[in-house]
């Protein structure tokens, strides 16, 4: 409890405003994601929420070794975003893939499977763990609230959740969105940044706008 | 730095909850100052302070991740109070064609038609956050507010005096740790004809700090083909406006970014009285015409001075347990014996409201639909034994004629689903449980001053515009695979388009509802023009590769935006792409659908050169994907 209440404070001094009343429960990635043992690929033990998401800004998806409808694709999809996005990952960024299939995705399964795919990369961990604990994990991640997707574990492998529990964030994107878009929605989830930043991106973004107006006649890709 | 409101020099915060129209009015100009010195004095600590300063009013603290059961409330305690209308004002600096990025404006594409329709009102919505209090037994609750008010003030209109209203947001610069909405808003007018820049395109999000001017003709559809104003068989009077942030408009709306905008022309012309075409319906706003905003919420306990709304962070909004009428739950509103226009709109986020007038004795009364999403029947449609089904996004114009109520009655409109009220509050008519009760009319007598009733609703209410000859024929395919919101195989990507169109073209579109075995049914939204439902069928369980015909209801047969498409239903509608160009959307307006990405983009074009272009990249990224085509040879110019 005591590192929470320490973050709503650095939160509320750094808006400016009082601290919130002691005892009074703040809505954060603790109440909100299952702190569940889990392991690696590499062997390890690791809580869920409070070693590999607490704080920090993650990328999960959901995926087994012998997927084979949407898993490789999405695989390698996971694979040039990581590439794109490599100078944070490990740093202040990191990808998480967990089995849907925790009875055949032992470690040594996931690594063998993370190696043929390329993807045994910094800042990215593939998990695996108790059926009944990746089971909590998918309903806190990905539920519909719909009893008949929400029992399907095939229908959570399409969708990738951005989470930033630091400033409480989170959204989701389609992988197999064009790799622009993808990166477009993990920025959802970025600290914020500062309005200097921010007009400086808009002031950008108008001249791309312009340019595609005077070469096509209207607004292609921006 | 100038502004004709008052003085920058304030650095006193207004109270909480006190003046907010004020304390807002104030906040903008110090963020509009900071913005307009923005290229001369960025660097100096004092504008960035300026410019960052959070928002007088202390963040909420929330309870938890359990929904919590709501507080008691007492019905009929608060009055039925009606939004203010919004006031035009002069904006500084003033609006511009192409986006006025120095002063702060959000990048957008130049304004089309701007000389043909310059605006000639200008309205400013301020998104900031402020207090609200949705019942006398609950303390006040944080929310995201347009001026301050929830529901924003209602901008009255004209067709033919086109307007402007200036977005400004000032939503919270730090980030909102216990607020789920994000920062980051785009105003769509739903379901205004206008240029896509004005048309709050789902990724066309600004953020705090800065403004759009969404620019609104006030045109019928049609400007082409009929010149002047467009064709007035196409009139529309009830929009209504919202955010449509991608991935965050449930949190965002379910925070109260949401308003009504209304547009009178002859026929609807803001009075009663007998006026050249007017249809001398119910008219005066807030008097005998009367928006009914409905929505549903959920409330945590008393703490910090403020019952705040309950929030759920990545699953969607949350249902709630108490339903709110313009702001206030289980309100009261003093009728008297005569004809009454409500306008109601279901902002959402996700329940349906399936709604029925009751009775003291507990039967069922009357309600008379005039208007569907803004449309005007072509003969009214009154509903004696089925109730009136508002999916979201949907708005009805109906009248209720009290004077079949003798005065000193009360009569009830009733939700089928019950609400949890909290307190032991005996039925107020038989089979009418207090849960079940959305608001109170109370009947009296009209009073000497009070305007006498209107003469009958006219049995034939509008012309509809000529029949619609498509150019071509298109299905949209709804489905979800592997937890992804499919539309014709691919989920939403708001940077790659879907589907192109000619500009003043028409086509047949049928909308196929084929994810899987759900119950759900989708309103399915459609931007730019108002259509009209050509068919509805629905799968044959026994014979799933056949349809059968359904009847439409009378009230499908005019003109709309919002097609309630139930599991297995294939609505087929016919629309028209006229007058502007760009990007515009398909969605499902549940809006937890919608941030699921159950949404596509399509564009209006207006070269022939650019339609094939734009679907040959279509068709050849679908052939790399391994989708079929999408469109024949000569429909995309050439092979693929």
């Amino acid at each position: 409890m005591a590192t929470r209440i320490k973050r709503r404070e650095l939160f509320s001094s750094f808006a400016g405003i009082g601290a919130s009343p002691a005892g009074a429960q703040v809505c954060t990635g603790a109440d909100l994601i299952p702190n569940v043992p889990l392991r690696t690929h590499d062997g390890a033990a690791v809580r869920f929420y409070d070693d590999l998401v607490k704080g920090r800004q993650v990328i999960i998806n959901m995926m087994y070794a012998h997927c084979e409808a949407f898993c490789p694709a999405i695989t390698s999809r996971l694979v040039e975003i990581h590439q794109a996005l490599a100078p944070r990952m490990g740093r202040d960024l990191f990808m998480y893939s967990i089995t849907l299939k925790p009875e055949q995705d032992d470690p040594a399964a996931l690594e063998a499977f993370a190696k043929m795919h390329g993807a045994l990369l910094p800042g990215w961990t593939f998990l695996t763990g108790a059926a009944y604990d990746i089971d909590t994990l998918r309903f806190a991640l990905f539920r519909h609230d719909h009893i008949k997707f929400d029992l399907d574990p095939d229908s959570h492998t399409g969708k990738l959740r951005i989470i930033n529990d630091a400033i409480n964030r989170w959204t989701h994107v389609a992988p197999l969105a064009s790799k622009m878009t993808v990166l477009q929605h993990i920025s959802w989830a970025d600290p914020p940044k500062s309005f200097e930043q921010r007009v400086e991106e808009n002031r950008r973004l108008q001249l791309a706008i312009d340019k595609e107006h005077e070469l096509y006649g209207y607004r292609k890709i921006v | 730095m100038g502004n004709e409101e008052s003085t920058p020099d304030s650095t006193q915060e207004p109270e909480q909850g006190s003046g907010a129209q004020e304390g807002l009015d104030r906040r903008t100009v110090l963020k509009t100052g900071a913005l307009l010195g923005a290229a001369a004095v960025l660097t100096s600590k004092k504008s960035l302070v300026l410019a960052q300063s959070a928002p007088p009013l202390a963040q909420p603290v929330l309870c938890g991740t359990t929904p919590p059961v709501s507080p008691p409330t007492r019905p009929f305690l608060d009055t039925l109070p009606v939004p203010l209308p919004a006031l035009p004002q002069f904006l500084n600096p003033q609006p511009t064609e192409a986006a006025n990025t120095g002063a702060g404006e959000a990048a957008r594409d130049p304004h089309q038609r701007w000389q043909q329709f310059l605006p000639l009102l200008t309205y400013r919505m301020v998104a900031a956050p402020a207090l609200h209090q949705h019942h006398t037994d609950l303390l006040p609750s944080y929310m995201w507010t347009f001026n301050g008010r929830y529901p924003a003030p209602t901008p009255l209109n004209f067709y033919g005096v086109p307007s402007l209203v200036r977005f400004t947001n000032n939503l919270p610069p730090t980030p909102p740790n216990t607020t789920f909405g994000i920062n980051e808003i785009t105003v769509h007018l739903h379901n205004g004809h206008t240029g896509s820049e004005s048309d709050g395109f789902a990724g066309d999000f600004f953020s705090t700090g800065f403004f759009k001017d969404n620019h609104y003709a006030n045109a019928y559809a049609g400007i082409d083909d009929f010149g002047g104003i467009g064709d007035p068989r196409e009139a529309m009077h009830t929009f209504w406006f919202h955010d449509h942030r991608a991935a965050f408009t449930a949190n965002n709306n379910y925070l109260g970014l949401n308003g009504m905008y209304i547009v009178y022309d002859s026929k609807d012309p803001s009075h009663e009285l007998a006026t050249p075409g007017s249809l001398r319906l119910p008219g005066y706003y807030g008097i005998t015409d009367i928006p009914l905003i409905l929505t549903d919420k959920r409330f945590c306990p008393a703490a910090n001075g403020r019952n705040e709304v309950f929030q759920v962070v990545g699953n969607g909004a949350p249902g709630g347990d108490k339903w709110v009428v313009n702001g206030k739950i289980q309100p009261k509103l003093t009728v008297r014996r005569r004809k009454y226009r409500f306008r109601i709109l279901n902002t959402g986020p996700a329940k349906t409201w399936n709604l029925s007038l009751i009775r003291p004795d507990g039967s069922q009364a009357p309600i008379t639909i005039v208007a569907v999403d803004a449309n005007f029947l072509e003969a009214p449609v009154t509903l004696t034994n089925r109730t009136l089904d508002v999916f979201v996004a949907m708005r009805f114009d109906v009248i209720i004629d009290f004077s079949a109520f003798p005065a000193g009655t009360s009569v009830y409109l009733k939700e089928q689903a019950t609400q949890n009220v909290g307190v032991a509050v005996a039925d107020p008519a038989p089979g009418l449980p207090i849960g079940n009760v959305l608001m109170r009319f109370d009947v009296v007598n009209r009073e000497q001053w009070f305007p006498a009733d209107t003469p009958a609703i006219p049995s034939v209410l509008a012309t509809m515009p000529d029949p619609i000859v498509p150019d071509a024929s298109f299905q949209w395919d709804f489905t979800l695979v592997s937890g992804r919101f499919l539309i014709n195989g691919l989920e939403f990507d708001h940077n790659r388009v879907d589907h192109v169109v000619l500009k003043g073209s028409a086509e047949e579109w049928t909308l196929a509802n084929d994810v899987a075995a759900g119950n759900w049914l989708h309103p399915v939204h459609i931007h730019f023009e108002e259509g009209r439902i050509m068919s509805r069928r629905v799968r044959v369980t026994q014979n799933p590769d056949t349809f059968q015909n359904i009847p439409l209801l009378p009230e499908e047969l005019g003109r709309r935006d919002v097609y309630p498409l139930p599991p297995q239903h294939r609505v087929v509608l016919r629309m028209r792409f006229r007058d502007f160009v760009g990007r515009y959307l398909i969605h499902c307006h549940n809006m937890n659908h919608e941030d699921g990405f159950m949404m596509v983009r399509w564009d209006i074009v207006d070269s022939v050169e650019e339609l094939t272009r734009k679907r040959r990249e279509i068709d050849e990224r679908r052939m790399l994907a391994g989708l079929p085509p999408q469109y024949t040879d000569s429909q995309r110019g050439g092979l693929v």
